[in-house]
């Protein structure tokens, strides 16, 4: 079963992870918009954090995430288990 | 070219026509939306903003 916090931090790193793919975007154009890239670069050291604080509390997000014995990566819920 | 290749060659329609030329002015870096109003109406940028709306019934 999933908890109500977990299904919150995932919106938000969905949310994080979802503006810093636009501001990627506009930067791919804008290379000099030093404004865009601090704004991007503060998204990313968000977006880390909370994905770290996740799979502190969670478990595994990704293949390459770092898992305790046994293997956490197969646990509930799996992504179209969870009710947003 | 090799020797079999047919050479094509592209006109233009007899009219009084001329080609499309476009414009397209660089975006500008300014409001953003709140993170989470930004995934549920899939941008970033207000400037970027335009929903279909539905077309009130004739």
């Amino acid at each position: 079963m999933y908890k109500p916090e977990m299904v919150k931090l995932l919106r938000e790193i969905q949310a994080v992870d979802f503006a810093i793919y636009e501001l990627a975007l506009f930067l791919n154009t804008h290379p000099n918009d030093r404004k865009a890239l601090e704004d991007h670069n503060t998204l990313v050291t968000r977006s880390r954090q909370l994905k770290a604080q996740y799979e502190d509390r969670f478990g595994p997000l990704r293949l390459d995430s770092i898992s305790k014995y046994p293997y956490q990566y197969i646990n509930d819920p799996w992504p179209w288990e969870i009710e947003y | 070219m090799a020797p079999n290749d047919k050479e094509i060659t592209y006109s233009y329609p007899h009219m009084e026509m001329k080609l499309a030329e476009v414009y397209i002015p660089m975006q500008v870096y300014g409001e953003t939306f709140d993170l989470h109003t930004a995934l549920r109406y899939g941008t970033l940028f207000p400037d970027l903003y335009r929903p279909y709306v539905r077309r009130p019934l004739m």
